[in-house]
């Protein structure tokens, strides 16, 4: 499972940067590959228990075998759905996947009454929300992006002071993330003040007279492309990172229900996520970049030629803002979703000049078809795994 | 999960300019065609006329490709019926630029009186500016769209615009003054000769004439 979210998923996390040309395709496979690892290991905590836990009650489930055996065909519904949709090119979200793979063995064993229905709803909300937040947050980042740069009297000079204080702003949403998510901090403000600014006003400076010592060009559109394409592989990794934390829980939440029966015998019981678990996930997800994801990025590296460096890096910098704070509040949304949300965002800002309305169509559906898919596949294993157990 | 690939679709704009780029040479074509008529090489011109017959040609296939190209499935920067009356407009320019062609090769033009000439050859220089102007304006629809539709760069369009206009009326005027020629040398001119003089006129005055529209069409493409 961790190999094909890494195969298929985690390749999307640098699909900006080598679609707009800020990296090659194996530049981004061993960017990504670290920093999906670095992001499941040191971030990947509390979203993975909120899948294991939050969607089935685990008072009703009394045989621990059962928790054995339902989050192996978990696992295994999810990652087949998986592979069979992207075999068919089919843009399905992992987390969907694993949540459908969830509730439907879950309802075999005990009827509907198991699903945590409220639980399950703001899952559901947050893939909805997910896209649409992504868009909104592009749609103004990039307003105020081409405000605060292109639209001013002298583009040059603004695009010296403004550049920096964009990429300083990514760092303040990073910094603040390491904060709650790497040393746990409760507090948000503490988060903002004490990492995420300083660390922003770092990054502001060091640019700023990077960019003083040395602008590319004359030519605003050609300098301030220049700009961001250094910035974007930092946002890149940005998003690579939150991936990470975000979707290793899809691969090892049941592994760790698993572990939990194993090593305690019992089911459900609040037991913290072994480190080394976490590290599997992350070596999963990292050898599915190293092995199958390179195919995929320069896919994408020879295909997106509609993408600039500033699109990219306000793709980047809305998704992961949206997948982190999603992480941070541990709720399981899609980074794929996000980010196709944040893409129509630049669309309709007028920045991108034409999408596929279609594909746009198809993910849609993908979102109310994954779950019941996923759902049956993992139902039909778990009946399978109940008999021959 | 490769959807970034299918994402994107291919934007209209790069093939729009390929097709400008051929309606210019088109009406530059034209204006070779047009100074051998001046010079009375009735050869000369015969062979660049044919060659504005080509071009014209090559320009309809790159029409028809964007059109094919052009689906409903598209979320577009711009409004995609913009985009289609755009193209036909800039087709247009070369449709008119072939016209005036065919009706340079219809006569020998030794029996047009030298001040007829020199405002049919001014008129053509004209036309060049008004094609030139055209694919400006489209490399500038790009540039819009790139800076996310930015002030500065949508002025930068509508000056093109306007010196598009400013061509129109100038040929315009052109136009009505050969008009006059024509008839005040009625009595001195065949019927056949007045008529081969105001048809490659009309079909001169065409170009701008649909530089204009085109150039219209990328007024309403920024108002959206």
């Amino acid at each position: 499972m961790a190999w094909a979210i890494g195969a298929n998923d985690a390749a999307n996390s640098m699909s900006t940067a080598v679609g707009a040309k800020a990296i090659t395709p194996k530049q981004a496979v061993i960017i990504a590959g670290l920093l999906e690892f670095t992001g499941a290991y040191f971030f990947g905590k509390s979203v993975t228990e909120t899948i294991r836990k939050g969607i089935l009650d685990p008072t009703m489930i009394t045989d621990p075998m059962v928790l054995v055996y339902g989050s192996v065909a978990a696992l295994l519904a999810a990652t087949i759905w998986l592979i069979v949709a992207t075999k068919f090119g089919l843009p399905v979200s992992t987390t969907h996947s694993i949540i459908g793979g969830i509730a439907g063995y879950g309802i075999v064993y005990a009827g509907t009454a198991i699903v945590n229905w409220g639980k399950m709803g703001q899952v559901v909300l947050s893939w909805i929300l997910s896209p649409i937040v992504g868009a909104i947050m592009a749609y103004f980042i990039f307003k105020a992006f081409t405000k605060s740069i292109f639209e001013r009297k002298d583009p040059v000079r603004s695009a010296r002071i403004w550049s920096p204080f964009w990429i300083g702003l990514a760092f303040v949403v990073i910094g603040t993330m390491f904060y709650i998510k790497v040393l746990h901090g409760k507090d948000l403000k503490t988060g903002v003040l004490m990492y995420g600014v300083p660390l922003g006003i770092v990054v502001f400076v060091v640019t700023y007279l990077l960019i003083k010592l040395r602008f590319p060009s004359s030519d605003p559109f050609i300098g301030v492309e220049a700009i961001f394409r250094k910035a974007q592989v930092l946002t890149s990794g940005y998003v690579a990172l939150a991936h990470g934390a975000n979707d290793v829980a899809n691969a090892i939440g049941p592994v760790a229900a698993v572990y939990a029966v194993a090593t305690m015998g019992l089911g459900g019981m609040q037991v913290p996520v072994p480190k080394w678990i976490l590290a599997m996930g992350g070596l999963g997800i990292a050898i599915g970049v190293a092995t199958y994801g390179y195919r995929v990025m320069e896919t994408v590296g020879k295909k997106i030629t509609e993408l600039t460096n500033t699109r990219g890096f306000t793709i980047d910098f809305s998704a992961a803002t949206v997948v982190l704070a999603a992480s941070w509040l541990g709720l399981p949304i899609s980074t794929t979703h996000t980010v196709v949300g944040a893409v129509i965002g630049i669309g309709l800002a007028r920045g991108v000049k034409a999408i596929n309305k279609d594909i746009v169509r198809d993910i849609i559906i993908s979102w109310f078809v994954t779950v019941p898919v996923a759902g049956l596949i993992s139902a039909a294993i778990f009946k399978l795994l109940m008999i021959v157990g | 999960m490769q959807v970034w690939t299918k994402l994107f679709a291919k934007s209209p704009f790069k093939p729009l300019i390929k097709h400008a780029d051929v309606v210019l040479n088109t009406v530059e074509t034209l204006e070779k065609a047009l100074q051998a008529w001046y010079a009375c090489d009735y050869e000369g011109m015969r062979e660049f006329a044919i060659e504005v017959d080509h071009l014209e040609d090559v320009a309809d296939r790159i029409k028809e490709e964007i059109r094919d190209s052009l689906s409903s499935k598209l979320m577009m920067a711009v409004a995609r019926e913009d985009v289609i009356i755009y193209l036909h407009m800039q087709d247009k320019v070369a449709d008119a630029a072939e016209d005036t062609a065919k009706w340079l090769l219809v006569k020998k033009p030794d029996c047009v009186p030298t001040e007829a000439k020199d405002i049919i050859l001014e008129m053509g220089m004209e036309s060049i500016k008004a094609a030139k102007l055209v694919h400006e304006a489209i490399v500038q629809m790009d540039r819009v769209i790139e800076s996310g539709f930015t002030e500065g760069e949508i002025e930068r369009e509508y000056e093109i615009i306007r010196q598009i206009e400013s061509v129109e009326n100038k040929i315009d005027g052109l136009d009505t003054k050969l008009m006059q020629l024509v008839f005040e040398n009625a009595d001195s001119m065949s019927w056949g000769d007045g008529f081969y003089i105001l048809n490659i006129a009309r079909t001169l005055s065409n170009i701008s004439d649909k530089a204009k529209d085109a150039a219209e069409r990328i007024r309403l493409m920024m108002n959206k």
